[in-house]
């Protein structure tokens, strides 16, 4: 789970309901319905970045990384203990792919996650100043609070874009 | 869910057997043979998942466990991007390696998929007594932890740790290397575990 005193400057894979908080590179590999979200304080050059699976906890409190309605408050408690409040955040999400049309069950969890992550960013009046979500495609997600707070995306067929 | 040795025994011999009819077909549709590996069962914490499923470039094909248990979880025929190619090649007689997994390659792919784990799934429910039913299959050609991730994420009973039971087929002559992997839900779990033990306390 999240360590804020590690420093360390390999990058540091965030597995499903994990989140890191520091200066280091981060990265979230192979997003499929999960988010990969990042909050960065441009001045601090610092930041932290977190893989939500699903939109609600329903109370659950042990893992607050693995939704987004718990994850966000906790970045920002972390974030706000390193000194970054939430007017200067900025965030960026990727992932929240739809990877099989068809199932019966009729869930887009990618959607409402997407979803989810907009409104609680909102409420907690962060702007949103970048995301690439949705569609049939996986991402790996790599996070560089050092080098500006770039947020670099790989998709499965080679082809990379920035945030 | 925490399997005992006991039941982690059980269940790997019913993944051998089912495992071993897939086989066959694959052998049958590739004229050639195909080795197995000994089923591993892995209990996995999903945070940890990215170190058992990268973001690889594969082919999955994927059906609901469907039957006595409505939505009894999933199982797949996992297969890397250029075994699939190689795969379709042998049975299509194409030679060419360079190439994007075309329509072809896709009814292929769901093809064997289906055939496969028909054969895996009749075998399972002979041994146990038990109906797990296949749904039509659905296809992803991208990261393998992507396509696993929004498996468990849709998952009906929702978990922190999951158990993926999977078997190797191999197919030393034409170099494919692909896995049947089953990620069952937790009730299709239990389910299955009563009824191996029974069968084994019976006389």
């Amino acid at each position: 789970m999240a360590d804020p005193n590690t420093r360390t400057l390999q990058t540091a894979t965030i597995g499903i309901g994990e989140y890191r908080v520091g200066s280091f590179p981060m990265m979230t590999i192979g997003l499929g319905s999960c988010i990969g979200l990042t909050l960065y304080d441009p001045q601090k050059k610092t930041g932290a970045m977190v893989h939500i699976m699903l939109p609600d906890s329903g109370g659950r409190t042990d893992r607050p990384g693995k939704y987004a309605d718990t994850a966000i408050p906790v970045l920002l408690k972390e974030l706000d203990k390193i000194g970054s409040s939430n007017s200067s955040l900025v965030a960026k999400m990727a992932g929240g792919a739809c990877m099989f049309e068809y199932f019966g069950t009729n869930l887009n969890i990618g959607e409402r996650n997407t979803d989810k992550v907009r409104v609680v960013l909102k409420e907690q009046g962060i702007r949103l100043s970048a995301e690439d979500v949705g569609g049939k495609v996986g991402r790996t997600v790599t996070f560089l609070p050092a080098s500006g707070g770039k947020v670099s995306i790989r998709r499965a067929d080679g082809v990379t874009s920035e945030l | 869910m925490k399997l005992s040795a006991v039941q982690a025994d059980a269940i790997q011999e019913l993944g051998n057997i089912g495992a071993a009819h897939a086989a066959t077909t694959l052998s049958q549709m590739l004229s050639s043979t195909v080795s197995m590996s000994v089923p591993a069962i892995r209990t996995i914490d999903i945070a940890e998942l990215g170190n058992h499923i990268g973001d690889e470039s594969a082919a999955m094909v994927v059906f609901e466990l469907q039957g006595e248990i409505q939505h009894g979880g999933y199982i797949i025929f996992y297969i890397t991007r250029e075994s699939a190619i190689r795969l379709t090649n042998t049975m299509l007689g194409m030679t060419d390696m360079d190439r994007e997994l075309n329509e072809m390659d896709q009814s292929a792919l769901l093809e064997v998929g289906n055939i496969m784990v028909s054969a895996f799934l009749d075998a399972t429910a002979e041994m146990l007594g038990f109906i797990m039913l296949p749904s039509p299959p659905v296809l992803s050609i991208d990261m393998a932890h992507a396509a696993m991730e929004s498996l468990i994420a849709q998952l009906g009973e929702e978990v922190d740790e999951v158990l993926l039971f999977s078997t190797e087929l191999i197919c030393e002559e034409h170099k494919i290397d692909s896995d049947i992997i089953m990620l069952p839900e937790i009730s299709t779990l239990k389910r299955i575990t009563e009824l191996l033990e029974a069968m084994m306390k019976a006389p």
